[in-house]
């Protein structure tokens, strides 16, 4: 299991939800592949230096959603349709950002259109297309 | 579970040991010094082992060995009874000239030597009773056992004194823990005083033939001097426990106001401040076991007595000093909190 | 395994209450931190947990029962400070704890001492104040107790030693041991903590699970455009434990419903509406500091 999973204790979301976001990203990006086996829930925890039955809460969250499945006594493996599902899984994590962006900049007052002039020029930086 | 509280006497014995050794070890150089005086008999026969000595045996009546050596030139005689276990009896008779100037009487320990000059001759008696003098062993053990039961004293002040977390947290009831640790103390102290026997025991047998004889005297002399420092040691852990004041300073301090007390309840009182400090002092001093121990002395036929009839008496006080002390020990212990 | 039940537990030292009317029910298997500023009650409370201080009143019950002798086979502590005698080896206190333990292991115990480099031959004497708590972290966890009881372990202790600890702790919780224990350390306990309790003044301010607490609790924060406004209609919400405003600015401390006040707050003419996370120690500040002058709303109970 490659060292990809990191947790911020000291950050305002909970540890669980910040497992299930990073197993969530880590299959988008096919770190993750189907059928890998995920590390225990106590080998986890004592990686990250976590409370293990949060580590559990949030497999537990990832079953419930089925990203992965748990096989009593041979382990937890990404589920084949949580691969399939990883462009889905692509779109959560990317509506959840579109999500937060909006109610910031709708905070600060912005309307909607000066926020579509700004994600147009945002995403001309982050996707330059050359054109004449 | 006391595992502490025998690593402390398992320390101190061990020191109580080395001193012990020294002591030993002066012994033995000091033989070896004295090579030549051996026993007053081999002694005897040294000096008298020259051509010329007859020495000729008999056996008395009752079955006692006798060895006499008579060296004519010298005008010398000697007479060495052998009486075994009971010690031996020599008589020298020699010429004035040779002998000491002055009559002498000299008692050490076991050994007896009396010189008497008779004109132109002398006689010197020698008698060793063989007995180990068991109440001078005692003695000294019993100072030593004292020593190391104030240093011993106080187990449970100690604990209190920043270990509590550790020791009420161990799975026994407290007063099973207080037990053992007054236990481990006790056998500590009765330790020490049979080391010290034994090693007085052979400094002794390095110069003469000694025997442990536990009749009368000698084994009023064993319970007093094993009772005393066990009740002064209770007594001292009921005092720290009941003081609240730092265990050290009652530890250092209890031997010098007991001396004080001692001392005061000695005045004689010629007047009515006297008689006052004389009277409180004795009432403070009941309340300390060693005022109630006695040196023997000897009674107008030299012999030693050991106070008979209130012996008994003594020796129970020592042993109610001891329960109840280490009772009202136990009985705060209960009742401490971290 | 052990529920521990603490029941309106009261402590006074003298005339002063060092805990008054604590209770608490701590569950079995699980790592439950002890939050609180000094002076708040939890030494004491500790102290009463294992029969080390005589209650004043109320009680504390293992499993539904009171504590004996026996008990103590199950439970591990590590006090506050030292404990350690001066005059006795490292190896000699494990040697104690192996005759007065009957699940001790002294194996295991050598090789903790060895992670946080201990020489086992050394009088405690000649030890600094962090290896001193390193030998108690090595002999509490080397106990295979159900129950440890640690009041700041890794006072003293370098970060990487309180990083051992703190993995220690976590492997008993994963083993299905019950770990209670204090700090001052924030990340640590929202690190190793599933549960956490908050005491101040000797009372329980606030107790929760963790994640649930900082999921459901935050800020929500709004700028007004002038200073005559009022939050009646949105402070009556008994999500809302706190209001602070500042001039135009006003923050409600919200324990649910965040976003749905949130909008509430916007439609009462706020601007800038924003929902702030809160971690641990934000949580545990907001809980023990008293209401100031400008809050609106003063100690709503949000002891849930």
């Amino acid at each position: 299991m490659p060292a990809v999973l990191t947790v911020d204790p000291r950050s305002g979301v909970p540890i669980y939800l910040q497992i299930i976001e990073q197993v969530k990203r880590s299959i988008a990006l096919g770190i993750l592949q189907a059928g890998e086996q995920l590390p225990t829930v106590k080998q986890l925890a004592i990686d990250l230096t976590v409370n293990p039955n949060t580590v559990a809460r949030a497999y537990r969250e990832l079953e419930r959603e089925q990203v992965i499945e748990t096989s009593p006594g041979r382990g937890s493996f990404v589920r084949s349709n949580g691969v399939a599902e990883s462009p889905k899984v692509a779109a959560d994590i990317g509506r959840d950002a579109l999500d937060v962006a909006l109610r910031e900049a709708k905070s600060v007052g912005l309307a909607r259109d000066e926020i579509r002039e700004l994600f147009d020029a945002a995403l001309q930086r982050w996707f330059p297309t050359f054109e004449k | 579970m006391n595992y502490v509280e025998w690593l402390r006497v398992r320390n101190l014995l061990r020191i109580v040991a080395i001193v012990l050794a020294i002591l030993v070890v002066l012994a033995v150089a000091l033989r070896i010094s004295v090579a030549r005086y051996m026993s007053p008999d081999t002694w005897v026969h040294e000096s008298m082992s020259r051509p010329g000595v007859k020495v000729s045996h008999t056996t008395l009546p009752d079955g006692t060995p006798r060895t006499i050596l008579n060296d004519p030139a010298e005008s010398t005689y000697a007479i060495i009874d052998d009486h075994g276990y009971a010690g031996k009896h020599i008589v020298i008779t020699e010429p004035s000239s040779k002998a000491h100037k002055e009559n002498t009487h000299v008692s050490i320990g076991s050994i007896e030597v009396k010189e008497s000059r008779n004109g132109a001759m002398t006689t010197t008696v020698i008698d060793t009773n063989g007995a180990v003098p068991m109440l001078y062993y005692m003695m000294l053990a019993d100072f030593v056992a004292l020593i190391v039961a104030t240093v011993l004293a106080a187990p449970l002040a100690r604990e209190a004194d920043g270990h509590l977390e550790v020791t009420l947290t161990k799975p026994v009831p407290r007063a099973r823990y207080a037990l053992g640790a007054i236990g481990a103390d006790v056998v500590g102290i009765v330790a020490a005083s049979f080391l010290t026997v034994l090693a007085l025991y052979f400094c002794q047998v390095l110069f003469e033939s000694a025997r442990l004889d536990f009749t009368g005297i000698n084994s009023r002399a064993i319970l007093m001097g094993l009772a005393c420092p066990l009740a002064w040691y209770a007594m001292l852990c009921a005092a720290t426990t009941l003081l609240h004041r730092s265990y050290i300073w009652v530890l250092v301090f209890t031997p010098a106001i007991a001396i004080v007390v001692g001392a005061l309840t000695l005045i004689t009182p010629t007047s009515v401040v006297a008689l006052f400090i004389h009277d409180v002092a004795w009432v403070i001093s009941r309340l300390d076991p060693l005022a109630y121990v006695s040196v023997p002395q000897p009674d107008e036929h030299g012999q030693l007595d050991y106070n008979g009839s209130s012996f008994f008496l003594r020796l129970s006080l020592q042993v109610l000093f001891f329960v109840v002390y280490s009772a009202l020990a136990i009985w705060k212990w209960q009742r401490v909190e971290a | 395994m052990s529920t521990i039940t603490i029941s309106n537990l009261r402590k006074l030292y003298g005339r002063i209450p060092a805990v008054d009317g604590f209770s608490l029910e701590i569950p079995s298997a699980s790592v439950f931190g002890l939050l609180g500023p000094n002076g708040a009650g939890k030494t004491t409370t500790f102290k009463c947990m294992l029969g080390l201080a005589r209650p004043t009143g109320g009680e504390i019950l293992y499993d539904g029962k009171r504590l004996v002798p026996e008990t103590f086979e199950r439970i591990a502590y590590i006090p506050e400070r030292s404990v350690l005698y001066d005059w006795m080896t490292v190896e000699e206190h494990v040697e104690m704890m192996r005759r007065a333990f009957r699940s001790f292991d002294a194996a295991r115990a050598f090789e903790l001492l060895a992670t946080f480099d201990i020489d086992k031959r050394r009088r405690a004497r000649a030890l600094s104040k962090g290896m001193r708590t390193a030998v108690m972290v090595a002999l509490a966890f080397a106990r295979n107790a159900e129950i440890l009881v640690l009041d700041e372990p890794t006072g003293g202790l370098d970060p990487v030693n309180q990083r051992h600890v703190l993995s220690l702790m976590i492997n008993e919780a994963a083993k299905g041991n019950s770990v209670v224990f204090s700090s001052h350390q924030i990340g640590q306990v929202e690190r190793a903590a599933e549960h956490i309790a908050v005491m101040d003044h000797g009372r329980l301010v606030m107790q929760g699970v963790v994640d649930d607490l900082k999921a459901d609790r935050k800020i929500v924060e709004g700028v007004f455009p002038d200073v005559s406004f009022t939050l009646d209609g949105i402070t009556s919400d008994a999500r809302v434990a706190r209001a602070d405003r500042t001039e135009r600015i006003v923050r409600l401390l919200v324990t649910g419903g965040a976003d749905e006040i949130a909008a509430r707050l916007s439609s009462a003419g706020a601007h800038g509406v924003r929902v702030l996370d809160l971690n641990l120690e934000d949580i545990f500040l907001y809980a023990v500091s008293p209401a100031t002058a400008t809050t609106d709303v003063v100690a709503k109970d949000i002891s849930s």
